[in-house]
């Protein structure tokens, strides 16, 4: 081929790239989706009509077969129940259709299935400070079903991969013809067409947010309160990464989800778009934590053994914002005595948590067990021995209550 | 979704001519069942779809029932023709006698089996420790057990999956053939592919015992090498992937020595 016709394709190329660039970019500043403008696409009880559709309803059976019989879930019926509650009470007009398990992981997550079966991870119950948070979480999975965001994503990625397809046949043949290489073309269109269906879940996400937002404060729960979870989410992430000595991953092109920030700040705006003057808008805190109450322990054991000390204090500081108690204090212990680095001083602040725990009523057998421990270590016997006895009294059949009877003589 | 991860797997190591291939591995001592035998399936786990112009695989409700009652009834008749006594579960509250979650249990460490067999026999990261030694893989004590339970000498489990080209992928393929004049030539883009495995789990001792491939793909979309929405097809199928068992190695040796 001619040097010139490359230069000239070269030049067209960069200036159709930059066009594309520029055009992604505008479209990717996202402009925030309204709450007023979400309707439900879908009635009670609905079923899929179209081909497409029922042949994924089909392949979601097993899925969800195979879901229901995991032995990860957690299946404790006043937590399922509750869950089920407020789906029903957040779920719009498929209220009645879904259903959701709880799933045993301590991760931030949720999803929803395209025939309305929702997935809570274990981690997700740990992270919410009340039922308004929770309820936000439940509705913007609810808002992707009633927002029929399954089907609209497969229809989107089939449409533009089947005009790809067609379009780099046809500019490989048509090239072929008039004798110019038109490959580059394609594959700028390639990059193209794959940034712009990630365009599309964002998309999506944000209508999840919106719908979510305007379910929540229709049931009377104060909307505010999913901007906060958001608002959560990125401390916690960027304490994680400060231990770690990392930056917070920002927002990209390649993303699924808008990211946090953006989500946090429109959050917060669709709630002051929503709320209502005078109507009074619930966070329902106390109920939430007596229904998570007999889990708890169990979630906040999860979370410090991860390994990830600057997200386990971070939520651990931010649950104490509604008060400090001794299962906060313990797990708090239990932190610093996990990173164990007394270079900076981990084993005395670990001391001193257990020693702060033990004052409260609700202190958990292992605390007075390590709290004895870290007194031995200080040379107080006595009042190490005091404490090994209460840890005693309290978990009689401990595994390691024989060792224990031997320490205290 | 590892299982489409696995599938996929296969598809790769096998798909490259458009042709069909099986290729199955025994244990050393596998004598195919013959006679009197009891055999479970479980849950076969059937797809039908329509191959998109392009290239994705949108799953079709009424194709994969059509395709699973065809292999159901094709697997009946084969499997009577053999004397065997054939049960086909399709959920699993479905066998008396064994719970939900045993049987959820034991599928999806088959699973893993598979996974690994898939891994170390099919594509080529052979285990030093295993050569030679046939199929030596096994599902141990929970196979045992469900055998004790349930009263079956066998389980088999079979996954089928199979894809229609769509008019939009066959005008893609004709485009390409099309574009040879021009000196552009792409006659294949790839048209549909059948991909089917199965294990053979003797439920006495716990061991995979033998485990087979079928994969029947087409560079060319419009033209198939097989078709499971139809009887005709389904019954192809079973005989590719299930009609022609091979003993063990061993079995062989001694049969040849006689």
């Amino acid at each position: 081929m001619c040097a010139r016709c490359l230069e000239i394709s070269r030049r067209s190329l960069l200036t159709g790239g930059a066009a594309a660039m520029a055009a992604l970019h505008a479209g990717g500043a996202d402009a925030r989706v309204k709450p007023a403008d979400m309707v439900p696409l879908v009635g009670p009880g609905f079923k899929p009509t179209e081909k497409d559709e029922q042949g994924l309803w089909k392949e979601m059976e097993r899925v969800e077969e195979e879901i229901a019989d995991s032995n990860l879930l957690i299946t404790d019926p006043n937590i399922t129940g509750y869950l089920r509650d407020l789906i029903g009470t957040v779920g719009g007009p498929a209220a009645k259709d879904f259903r959701i398990y709880l799933a045993h992981i301590p991760d931030f997550n949720a999803a929803m299935f395209p025939t309305g079966f929702a997935v809570v991870f274990s981690g997700l119950l740990l992270r919410m400070r009340n039922e308004a948070q929770l309820a936000g979480v439940i509705a913007h999975e609810s808002g992707h079903f009633l927002r029929r965001h399954m089907i609209r994503s497969w229809r989107d990625q089939r449409r533009k991969s089947d005009f790809f397809a067609m379009g780099a046949m046809l500019a490989g043949i048509g090239g072929a013809g008039a004798g110019v290489y038109l490959g580059d073309y394609v594959q700028l269109a390639q990059l193209g067409t794959i940034l712009s269906l990630f365009k599309y879940s964002r998309d999506m996400e944000a209508e999840a947010d919106a719908m979510g937002a305007k379910l929540i404060a229709q049931a009377g729960y104060d909307p505010m309160e999913i901007s906060t979870v958001w608002q959560q989410l990125i401390g916690e992430e960027q304490a994680s990464a400060t231990y770690r000595g990392k930056h917070r991953q920002r927002g990209s092109l390649f993303d699924t989800h808008p990211s946090d920030d953006a989500r946090m700040a429109d959050l917060k705006s669709d709630a002051l778009e929503l709320k209502v003057p005078g109507k009074h808008y619930e966070s329902y805190r106390e109920r939430y934590l007596a229904t998570i109450g007999p889990v708890r322990q169990m979630l906040l054991d999860d979370q410090v053994k991860l390994n990830d000390p600057g997200a386990s204090q971070y939520l651990i500081q931010t649950l104490a914002q509604d008060g400090w108690n001794g299962l906060l204090r313990f797990y708090e212990g239990e932190v610093w005595r996990l990173r164990n680095r007394s270079r900076l001083g981990d084993d005395v602040r670990a001391a001193q948590s257990y020693a702060a725990a033990v004052v409260y009523p609700d202190a958990p057998a292992d605390a007075w067990r390590w709290h004895g421990i870290a007194l031995l270590k200080e040379g107080r016997t006595g009042e190490a021995k005091a404490a090994f006895s209460k840890y005693l009294t309290m978990k009689p059949d401990a595994p390691d209550a024989a060792w224990v009877r031997q320490m205290i003589g | 979704m590892r299982k489409w991860g696995m599938a996929f797997a296969l598809a790769a190591s096998a798909a490259l001519g458009g042709c069909v291939q099986t290729l199955q591995y025994a244990d050393v001592q596998f004598t195919p069942p013959d006679g009197n035998y009891k055999l479970l399936v479980l849950r076969p786990d059937v797809t039908v779809g329509s191959l998109t112009t392009g290239g994705m695989v949108e799953p079709r409700a009424e194709w994969t029932d059509q395709a699973r009652s065809n292999i159901i009834a094709a697997l009946r008749a084969q499997q009577a023709a053999r004397g065997g006594n054939v049960t086909i579960i399709e959920h699993r509250n479905a066998l008396p006698g064994v719970s939900e979650q045993e049987l959820a249990d034991v599928e999806r460490l088959n699973f893993v089996v598979d996974e690994a067999i898939v891994q170390h026999k099919y594509l080529g990261d052979t285990l030093p420790t295993k050569y030679g030694r046939g199929l030596d893989w096994t599902l141990g004590a929970d196979a045992v057990k469900l055998g004790q339970k349930s009263g079956y000498d066998y389980a088999l489990f079979l996954h089928a999956e199979d894809q229609v080209a769509s008019t939009g992928r066959i005008a893609l393929g004709v485009l390409g053939l099309a574009g040879c004049v021009v000196g552009f030539c792409a006659p294949n883009v790839g048209g549909a592919e059948q991909l089917d495995y199965a294990s053979l789990v003797d439920l006495k001792t716990g061991e995979v015992v033998w485990f087979n491939v079928v994969d029947a793909a087409s560079q060319v979309p419009g033209i198939k090498f097989g078709e499971l929405r139809t009887p005709q097809g389904a019954a192809q199928m079973v005989e590719r992937l299930l009609g022609r068992m091979r003993p063990g190695q061993d079995v062989r040796r001694q049969q040849a020595a006689r």
